[in-house]
């Protein structure tokens, strides 16, 4: 028998109250899992599991739905993203980038189990569902023992693998603000050999809200350049007020390259990254643009 | 100290119930492997990256090595051992074996369970969808091209009668 993976318990609470109490019980010794895509390829021996020996399974505890609730699109935490991938609730303009980003995401077999909450608790600097919700203003609900508290996208992300939640905290839900039908979002990512496996050299994804070729609202979100996924404020804010041209577009993307911070590592050069962020924000501005009012 | 708490799991596996007592930490490429000796399911690279492991879940393609087998208590799984009805051949492996698709054939019955999902999941898939699909596979004999023509010959002789 393969001692791949030791864990000495394995837990299904029957409800969210009681995720929440072993999860409060067993301190950083305990971590939830769902999907398990990011979990299990971490083997015993690597040093972020060794503390872990107690997983806490979330899967099912009916975290797995995706509704329109008042003034919110509400995705439940154990969605898997193929589930997002092939909702009709994202085909339209404002949410394009998020059934971009749920087909550019791993390949379809680990699509089938990974989830949306998964996707964001890993924190990886190249979490690709992290950066649509980032230009969509997305809320993340995190349910702990002193009940449910809202933290907003842009706050989540601390560190590489490390968020604002606490050890005892389950995401339970991403709320997603309904957009206006004038706004257009779209996601891009380039990865080293363009097959589905690899994972993001840079990936972006933007947002654009204008009327009559006139920008109100833009977004860009930026992954794999900095240790967490984030806004170019900056670059955001040459774009609104502006008539949209070719020229201001070009000088955002700019813009927004100078925010990044991107290290060399195996999949790329920093100086590389750079160059990419400018041209990925370029086309995915473009993109989005050409999606407002669809 | 390590104590291991074992759990008692009901899985629905190529038609048959079985009823075991597994690690938390097993996978369910292990128990399919080692406790129910399905060793047609293949691991390769034990992360996910390869796909040699690929079985059917609830009728959907899924990846045995990043399952741990707790987590399956309940479900429906489908090996290559369970692809054939009776003695003949399923239209899959007829199609690998009559389209030469098949090399050293350690990708295979992965490959043939990523397609059967995918025609069950889209009865009628073209080239594209098909080439697609397949690069959730690793081969690194056949060079693909065999395969695409195998999948897209064992759709069209399936017209949507699947099993999975």
């Amino acid at each position: 028998m393969s001692v791949y993976f030791q864990i000495e318990e394995y837990h299904r609470p029957r409800d969210l109250a009681q995720a929440v109490d072993i999860l409060s019980g067993f301190g950083n010794r305990a971590r939830v899992i769902a999907g398990g895509t990011d979990i299990l390829p971490r083997r015993a021996g690597v040093k972020k599991i060794d503390t872990i020996n107690h997983l806490v399974d979330i899967s099912r505890l009916g975290l797995d739905y995706l509704k329109r609730e008042g003034d919110n699109i509400c995705m439940g935490a154990v969605t898997t993203i193929n589930t997002i991938g092939a909702s009709p609730l994202f085909l339209s303009g404002p949410y394009g980038a998020l059934t971009d980003a749920a087909g550019a995401h791993s390949t379809s077999t680990i699509r089938n189990r990974a989830t949306v909450g998964g996707n964001l608790c890993n924190a990886s600097p190249c979490a690709d569902l992290a950066l649509p919700l980032l230009v969509l203003d997305a809320i993340l609900v995190a349910a702990g023992p002193e009940g449910k508290r809202h933290i907003p996208i842009e706050n989540f992300f601390k560190g590489v693998n490390y968020t604002a939640l606490n050890n005892e905290e389950v995401l339970v839900e991403i709320r997603i603000p309904l957009c206006s039908e004038k706004t257009g979002t779209s996601f891009l990512k380039l990865r080293r050999h363009q097959t589905a496996i690899d994972m993001a050299v840079v990936n972006v994804a933007t947002s654009l809200n204008c009327r009559e070729n006139r920008c109100e609202a833009a977004g860009i979100a930026l992954g794999s350049v900095a240790p967490v996924p984030f806004r170019a404020k900056k670059a955001e804010s040459m774009l609104v007020g502006a008539k949209l041209s070719n020229e201001i577009i070009e000088k955002a993307a700019v813009a927004a390259a100078g925010e990044a911070r991107p290290i060399d590592d195996v999949r790329s050069t920093s100086a590389y990254r750079k160059k990419m962020i400018a041209v990925l924000v370029r086309r995915s501005l473009e993109s989005s643009m050409r999606r407002c009012g669809q | 100290m390590w104590s291991v708490k074992k759990m008692d799991i009901k899985i629905h596996v190529n038609g048959d119930w079985y009823e075991l007592a597994v690690n938390p930490g097993d996978r369910l490429v292990d128990v399919l492997r080692d406790q129910l000796d399905l060793t047609g399911t293949k691991e390769g690279c034990g992360e996910g990256e390869c796909g040699a492991c690929t079985v059917n879940l609830d009728g959907k393609a899924v990846l045995s090595c990043l399952i741990l087998a707790v987590q399956v208590d309940g479900c429906t799984i489908l090996t290559i051992e369970g692809l054939q009805r009776g003695s003949e051949l399923h239209p899959l492996q007829k199609a690998f074996t009559s389209e030469s698709a098949i090399q050293c054939g350690y990708c295979t019955p992965g490959m043939i369970m990523a397609a059967n999902a995918l025609i069950y999941n889209e009865p009628e898939p073209d080239e594209d969808t098909i080439r697609k699909n397949l690069s959730n596979n690793l081969c690194r004999c056949t060079g693909y091209d065999r395969p695409v023509k195998a999948v897209l010959k064992a759709a069209k002789d399936m017209k949507g009668d699947t099993n999975v």
